[in-house]
């Protein structure tokens, strides 16, 4: 595979077309479950998982799939794949599964998934697809984190609570209570608050990309023109 | 008609095919794990409330469902025995006074109708406020230890913002209202089944999981 065609499928989907701040994709797992960042976490790695599955089986098929079909099939290609991870979690990884629970259902209305299988693996081969797979799910798991931590630290006051439930009894050590106990602002725990935490991070991206200069933003627009 | 106007919709019977195939498979190789799996967890949490030498019964399939007024779904009650004498009752329940949505409970119960011990098995309250019903983060769920419908007298059945004398967890009046309301709800049950409590027999469909609110999101 093309080393070039590699970079620019990570550099899209980390920063240039993340699926969280630039497609804005994926809007109700990402609002929803955003309330800490180890849900941010779990939530972020059933998605890189889903994504990178759907996108192996969509390029896989490409070929057999005519045109008029290939939303239906696609659609079931993702319900199977979310649901293989659902049964899976519960069992053989039960206690995991008792905190993603309600999360991983929740991947079916990610539309990112759907999306890329549409705009992207149904016209590349598999190891590009699998490139893209795993760029887009975690530039899409890092939106997840980022924005759980913010609301954590600004709702509760502390950052990574709970990591033992997600990554086992060894995690516990990495709560960090960054502000007095008993601190909260009810906002960033309520839905508002993941709409408000959302819209500043895109300002922020959106800063800090035509900052530098003018040239940016013209090679942001070619890219947008040549996506659309 | 040719066979190419056929082709899509065959391409996607096989990828239906396909996708049934792979998923009968798994719920094959893992219905009976996820079952035992859950059962286990039922299990730990009565087991949490009751340690392990207060009963030698099945305690899990030792039960039967019972219709409480107050409460929207029948409340299904476990009996412990340990020499065929009764050592406690534990009541399975779902309130939907929640704040946003049902509450499940455990209500672990003395013969003599005091409270051993309550516990939230899942909720949806608010994180940071109502989910310090929880024990993993508050103790609050413990004041329930060792009450009765005598003590506190039954005007006193009550979070303390409504009069009563139960702590009100701060933002969350109406996550405490519905805790403290379905535990007084369950006590009122069980004394009023009395004996019949440890006499009905156990429901049939025994070894039925009780349902999981986490698998409907």
């Amino acid at each position: 595979m093309d080393p070039t065609f590699r970079n620019l499928i990570w550099r899209q989907g980390l920063w240039q077309n993340n699926p969280g701040l630039v497609q804005l994709l994926g809007l109700c797992p990402l609002l929803a479950v955003t309330t800490t960042a180890v849900n941010g976490l779990g939530l972020g790695l059933a998605t890189i998982f889903v994504l990178v599955c759907s996108n192996l089986a969509v390029s896989l098929l490409r070929s057999t799939l005519q045109p008029e079909v290939r939303i239906p099939a696609f659609v079931l290609i993702i319900a199977t794949t979310v649901t293989v991870v659902d049964l899976s979690l519960q069992a053989w990884w039960h206690d995991l599964s008792r905190t993603l629970g309600i999360f991983v259902p929740l991947i079916v209305t990610n539309c990112t998934i759907l999306a890329r299988a549409e705009a992207f693996a149904s016209r590349q081969p598999p190891i590009s697809a699998l490139h893209d797979g795993l760029a887009q799910g975690i530039g899409f798991a890092l939106v997840l984190i980022a924005l759980g931590a913010g609301r954590e630290l600004i709702g509760q006051g502390t950052v990574f609570a709970d990591a033992d439930l997600l990554l086992g009894p060894w995690a516990e050590g990495l709560t960090l209570q960054l502000m007095p106990e008993g601190w909260g602002l009810l906002l960033a725990m309520l839905p508002p608050g993941a709409f408000i935490g959302l819209g500043l991070m895109v300002a922020l991206r959106q800063y800090l990309i035509q900052r530098p200069a003018a040239v940016n933003i013209t090679d942001e627009m070619d890219t947008q023109t040549a996506r659309a | 008609m040719s066979l190419k106007r056929w082709k899509p919709a065959l391409a996607l019977i096989a990828v239906g095919l396909l996708a049934a195939t792979i998923l009968a498979g798994l719920d094959r190789l893992t219905r009976d794990r996820i079952a035992l799996e859950q059962e286990r967890r039922a299990l730990a949490a009565l087991t949490e409330l009751l340690p392990a030498e207060r009963f030698d019964n099945e305690l899990v399939s030792d039960w039967f469902e019972h219709p409480v007024a107050g409460l929207e779904r029948p409340v299904r009650i476990y009996r412990a025995r340990l020499d065929d004498q009764p050592s406690a009752a534990v009541l399975d329940l779902i309130t939907s006074r929640g704040y946003s949505g049902d509450i499940r409970l455990l209500v672990a119960i003395e013969p003599d109708w005091t409270i051993i011990g309550v516990r939230v098995l899942e909720h949806r309250e608010t994180p940071g406020l109502g989910d310090r019903i929880e024990i993993r983060r508050s103790d609050w769920i413990r004041q329930f230890d060792g009450a009765s419908l005598r003590r506190p007298i039954p005007e006193a059945w009550a979070p303390d913002r409504r009069g009563g004398q139960f702590d009100t967890l701060t933002n969350a009046t109406i996550t405490t209202g519905a805790i403290t309301d379905a535990v007084r709800l369950s006590l009122e049950a069980a004394e009023s089944l009395d004996e019949a409590l440890w006499a009905t027999e156990p429901d049939t469909q025994a070894l039925e999981i009780p349902p999981d609110l986490s698998q409907n999101p």
